[in-house]
C-alpha cells in the first residue's frame, strides 16, 4: 500500500492521474465524435443507427444537387458578409469613443455588455414582440413617426436584416470591450507625438490606433467570421429559417435534416461541408494575418 | 474652466451617440420587464403602453400552467452548476499538470488538447449526439453535463495561471512533505482564485444560456432546461406574449444578478478567453 502511494506521489506519475479526467472526456466527447463524423457521413442512417446503409460519397453528391443546401450556404455566407463588417465597424467606432476611463464611459461599457449575458432565447422573445406588427412598441413608435406599419418578422426581404441586427445587438459588446482594452494598450507617447505634428483625431485613429490594435482587430474579425458561419441560436429562436428559407443557415439546415427528417448521415455530411468552409477561411485569414505582421 | 466647457460642448455629439446606444439596449429590456407584469388586455392594447398600469402576476401564473417552468429552472441550475464547478476542478487539474509537472508526452497531449479548440461544436453535434445516445445517456443529466465539462479553453487558462506562480511555493511545499495532490489543492490552487472565479462565472453563464446541446440531448418535457424549454414553448409564431415575456424575464434575471456581482470577472474573462457570442 505504501509502495503504491509512493509510486503515485511522484510528479511524473501523478500527472497522468491529474490529466486523466479531462483527457478522457475530451477524447470521448470531442475527438471520437469528430472521427465518427467521417464515418457517419458515408452512411444513410437514422437516429437509432439501425439499418445503416453505406452510400460512400452519396450524401455529398446529394448535397451538391440539393437547392436547399445551396440556399443555406448562401444565407450563411451572406450573414457573414453582413454581420461581421457591421459588428466590427460599430465596435471600432464605439471603442474609439470609450477608450478613456471616465465614469460615463465605464457606465456605457457596462451597459453594452449586458446583452451578452442574456440567453438568445430571451433576446429573441424580447425583440420579436417589440417588433411585432400589432403589439410591438418599436413598430408603434415608427408608425407614429410616419413609417407605416412595418412587417419586420415575416417579410422575406427584411427579416434577414432584422435578425442580423438582433445578432449585432446581442454581441457587439464583446467586440467593443476587446477593442477598448487593445486601444488602452497603445502607447500614449505615439498620440503625444501626433499632437505635436498637429495630426487630427481621425488621422490619429487611422495611423496610430488601427495599426496599434491590429492583432486584437484580427482576433475579433476571425472569431466573428467563425461565429457567423455557425450561427444557429438566434435564427432558431426567431424564425426557424423562414420566411421562405430566407434565414435558413447551414447549421439550421443541419438541425432540420437530423431531427425533423431523421437523416443523420446526410446532416453530418452537410456539417462537414461547413467544417471545410470554416477551415479554408481560417487558413486564408491566418496566413494573411501572418503576412501582414511580417511586413 | 472655460476651456473645459468648450471641450464639453465639442463632445456633445459623442455623448448623444453613446447615450443613444445605451437607450437602444436598455429600452427593450425595460419594456420587456414592464410588459411581464401587464394584464392581458394591456399587452394586446393599441397603442401599446411603455409602463404597466397595474402590476399583475397573471403572466407568470399562465406560464407556470402552460410549461413546467420550475422544473426547467431546476434543470438549468443543475446543468449550470454541475458543468461549471466540477468542470473547473478537472480542467484545473489538467492545467496544473501541463504547467507544473514534467511527464512523458506532455507536449503532444497539450497540443492535442489545444487542437480540440478548433473543432466547432456545431460541426460535431450530430455525431456527439449519437455517441451520447449509444452510451445510454440520452435524456439524462449525465448526457447533458459530461460532454460540456472538459474544455480546452479552461485548461489553457488554468495552465497560464499556474505557470505564473513562483517555483519557491512548490519547492517549500515539497520540503515540508506535502503530497502532490495536497500541493495542488491546498497551496497552488488557492493562488489562482481570480481565474477560477472567472471560469466558474463564464461556465455558469454559458450553460444557463446554452440552447443547442440541451435541445439535442433532452427529449422528455421534464428534462428540458429553461433556455430550450422556453424556445420550444414560444416556437416561431407565439401569440402568448405575456407568458413569453415572463419566461424571458426568468431567464435573464439570475444572470443579471450574477453580472452585477461579478462584472469584473465577466469582462476580464471575455477579453482573455474570447467568449463566443
Amino acid at each position: 500500500m505504501d509502495k503504491f502511494r509512493e509510486y503515485w506521489n511522484k510528479p511524473a506519475h501523478i500527472a497522468y492521474l491529474f490529466i486523466a479526467p479531462a483527457m478522457i472526456l475530451l477524447l470521448l466527447f470531442n475527438i471520437i465524435p469528430l472521427i465518427a463524423s467521417l464515418v457517419i457521413s458515408t452512411f444513410d442512417v437514422s437516429m437509432t443507427l439501425n439499418d445503416a446503409r453505406f452510400v460512400g460519397l452519396g450524401n455529398f453528391v446529394e448535397a451538391f444537387h440539393d437547392s436547399r443546401f445551396w440556399n443555406s450556404m448562401w444565407v450563411t455566407i451572406k450573414w457573414t458578409l453582413v454581420e461581421m463588417p457591421v459588428q466590427v465597424i460599430v465596435a471600432l467606432l464605439l471603442a474609439a469613443l470609450l477608450t478613456k476611463n471616465t465614469w460615463f464611459n465605464k457606465f456605457c461599457r457596462g451597459v453594452y455588455f449586458l446583452p451578452i449575458i442574456c440567453s438568445a432565447t430571451a433576446v429573441s422573445i424580447m425583440w420579436r414582440i417589440i417588433l411585432n406588427s400589432n403589439v410591438g412598441y418599436i413598430t408603434f413608435l415608427l408608425n407614429k413617426l410616419g413609417f407605416g406599419k412595418i412587417n419586420f418578422m415575416n417579410n422575406p426581404g427584411v427579416t434577414f436584416y432584422v435578425i442580423v441586427f438582433m445578432s449585432v445587438w446581442k454581441s457587439f459588446g464583446i467586440s467593443t470591450i476587446i477593442l477598448v482594452s487593445a486601444m488602452q494598450n497603445v502607447p500614449r507617447v505615439l498620440y503625444e507625438a501626433a499632437e505635436l505634428d498637429r495630426a487630427g483625431k481621425i488621422r490619429q485613429f487611422f495611423s496610430i490606433t488601427l495599426p496599434g490594435i491590429a492583432p486584437s482587430l484580427w482576433y475579433v474579425v476571425m472569431t466573428r467570421i467563425i461565429g457567423s458561419l455557425q450561427v444557429f441560436d438566434i435564427v432558431y429562436t426567431t424564425t426557424g429559417g423562414g420566411p421562405n428559407f430566407t434565414t435558413e443557415t447551414l447549421v439550421t439546415y443541419v438541425y432540420t435534416r437530423a431531427f425533423e427528417v431523421n437523416r443523420m448521415g446526410y446532416a453530418t455530411a452537410v456539417s462537414e461541408c461547413l467544417f471545410g468552409l470554416i477551415l479554408v477561411i481560417t487558413i486564408c485569414l491566418y496566413s494573411r494575418m501572418l503576412k501582414q505582421e511580417n511586413e | 474652466m472655460r476651456r473645459k466647457t468648450v471641450k464639453f460642448v465639442k463632445h456633445i455629439p459623442v455623448y448623444i451617440l453613446l447615450s443613444f446606444v445605451v437607450v437602444l439596449i436598455l429600452m427593450p429590456l425595460f419594456w420587456m420587464f414592464n410588459s411581464s407584469f401587464k394584464a392581458k388586455v394591456e399587452i394586446l392594447a393599441y397603442p401599446p403602453t411603455f409602463f404597466a398600469k397595474v402590476a399583475s402576476m397573471v403572466n407568470f401564473e399562465k406560464l407556470a400552467r402552460r410549461i413546467p417552468v420550475m422544473a426547467y429552472v431546476k434543470n438549468s441550475v443543475i446543468y449550470a452548476l454541475l458543468t461549471a464547478i466540477p468542470g473547473v476542478f478537472i480542467n484545473s487539474l489538467a492545467g496544473y499538470a501541463f504547467a507544473r509537472l514534467k511527464f512523458k508526452g506532455r507536449n503532444v497531449l497539450f497540443i492535442i488538447t489545444l487542437a480540440t479548440m478548433m473543432i466547432p461544436f456545431q460541426v460535431v453535434m450530430i455525431p456527439l449526439y449519437l455517441v451520447v445516445h449509444k452510451l445510454g445517456m440520452y435524456d439524462t443529466y449525465a448526457g447533458l453535463i459530461l460532454p460540456k465539462m472538459a474544455n480546452a479553453i479552461s485548461i489553457f487558462m488554468m495552465r497560464s495561471a499556474f505557470s505564473g506562480l513562483p517555483v519557491e511555493l512548490e519547492e517549500s511545499g515539497r520540503i515540508d512533505g506535502v503530497s502532490e495532490f495536497g500541493l495542488f489543492w491546498r497551496i497552488m490552487l488557492p493562488q489562482c482564485k481570480p481565474t477560477i472565479v472567472t471560469l466558474i462565472i463564464l461556465g455558469v453563464n454559458g450553460a444557463w444560456n446554452d440552447l443547442v446541446w440541451p435541445l439535442l440531448v433532452t427529449g422528455d418535457i421534464s428534462m428540458r432546461t429553461l433556455s430550450n424549454g422556453l424556445a420550444l414553448f414560444v416556437g416561431t409564431d407565439t401569440v402568448e406574449y405575456g407568458a413569453a415575456f415572463a419566461g424571458a424575464l426568468i431567464s435573464i434575471l439570475p444572470m443579471l444578478v450574477l453580472y452585477l456581482i461579478g462584472q469584473r470577472y465577466f469582462v476580464e474573462g471575455t477579453v482573455t478567453s474570447g467568449l463566443k457570442g
